[in-house]
């Protein structure tokens, strides 16, 4: 199985998929392939766990999911909602503002 | 792990409380990823076996997926979700609705219903039009 990522990436996974799905539809095995490219490898989500989150976001009403039929196969593309762009802004505030107390903390001399 | 079994993956999935819409589609996707799997590693050059093996590894074991599944209560059916509910709200409210059945089938079937009334009434007067004539032709024959 893929290397499974630490408990803090909770949530992760979701702002990344929302992340991605602004700028066009994408299935299942294409997403993973993009997490891996635009994280350079840091972040590498188990292929086959993706499919809970991309359906817990479709049942929400941050994704839509739609079949389309490709080189013999049905696929079921994603796509962001109104309520996708929402929620994906949340998550993006949420996780600026960890990152700058984080990296406040990491800079503080007096804690290292 | 094996290649996916689409249909025992879809029924666990049911089995844990996910709801059949999600189990379904769910295994199928899971089916398509690793057919991508193994052909990405067919096109980087490995033999199909061993490709069938690799792709069954990053895909991780059905059971994780299963738990992953089974966490999300958002995923569950509804008598998951809500099994007081499904319990006793629901056989009640059945119950409840019973009388009312024979009513709303009545108001469904109002034009099969009126078609069977206008026969048996048609058939019940051309009975006593007969009946008539031969209790006539009794009293003045």
């Amino acid at each position: 199985m893929a290397k499974s990522n630490p408990p803090f990436m909770s949530g992760v996974p979701e702002l990344l998929l929302l992340r991605l799905l602004v700028n066009r539809e994408m299935y299942g095995y294409e997403l993973v392939r993009s997490i891996k490219e635009v994280t350079g490898e840091a972040i590498s989500l188990g292929e086959g766990v993706i499919y809970p989150v991309l359906h817990s976001l479709e049942r929400n009403g941050s994704l839509k999911a739609r079949r389309k039929p490709v080189g013999g196969r049905t696929r079921v593309y994603y796509s962001l909602t109104k309520q996708g762009h929402g929620r994906l802004q949340d998550l993006q505030d949420d996780w600026r503002r960890i990152q700058g107390g984080i990296e406040t903390a990491l800079e503080s001399p007096g804690h290292a | 792990m094996h290649e996916p079994d689409v249909h025992d993956l879809a029924t666990r999935l049911v089995q844990s409380g996910i709801a059949a819409r999600h189990a379904h589609r769910a295994a199928n996707e899971i089916r398509d990823h690793y057919d991508d799997l193994v052909d990405a590693a067919v096109k980087d050059g490995a033999p199909r076996r061993e490709a069938r093996r690799q792709a069954a590894r990053e895909l991780g074991k059905i059971d994780d997926l299963v738990s992953a599944m089974s966490a999300r209560r958002e995923l569950k059916a509804w008598a998951y979700r809500y099994p007081r509910a499904a319990l006793v709200v629901y056989p009640l409210a059945c119950l409840a609705a019973l009388p009312a059945a024979p009513v709303y089938a009545g108001i469904a079937n109002a034009p099969l219903l009126a078609r069977w009334g206008a026969s048996l009434l048609a058939a019940a007067l051309f009975t006593a039009g007969l009946l008539l004539v031969l209790q006539l032709s009794i009293l003045f024959g």
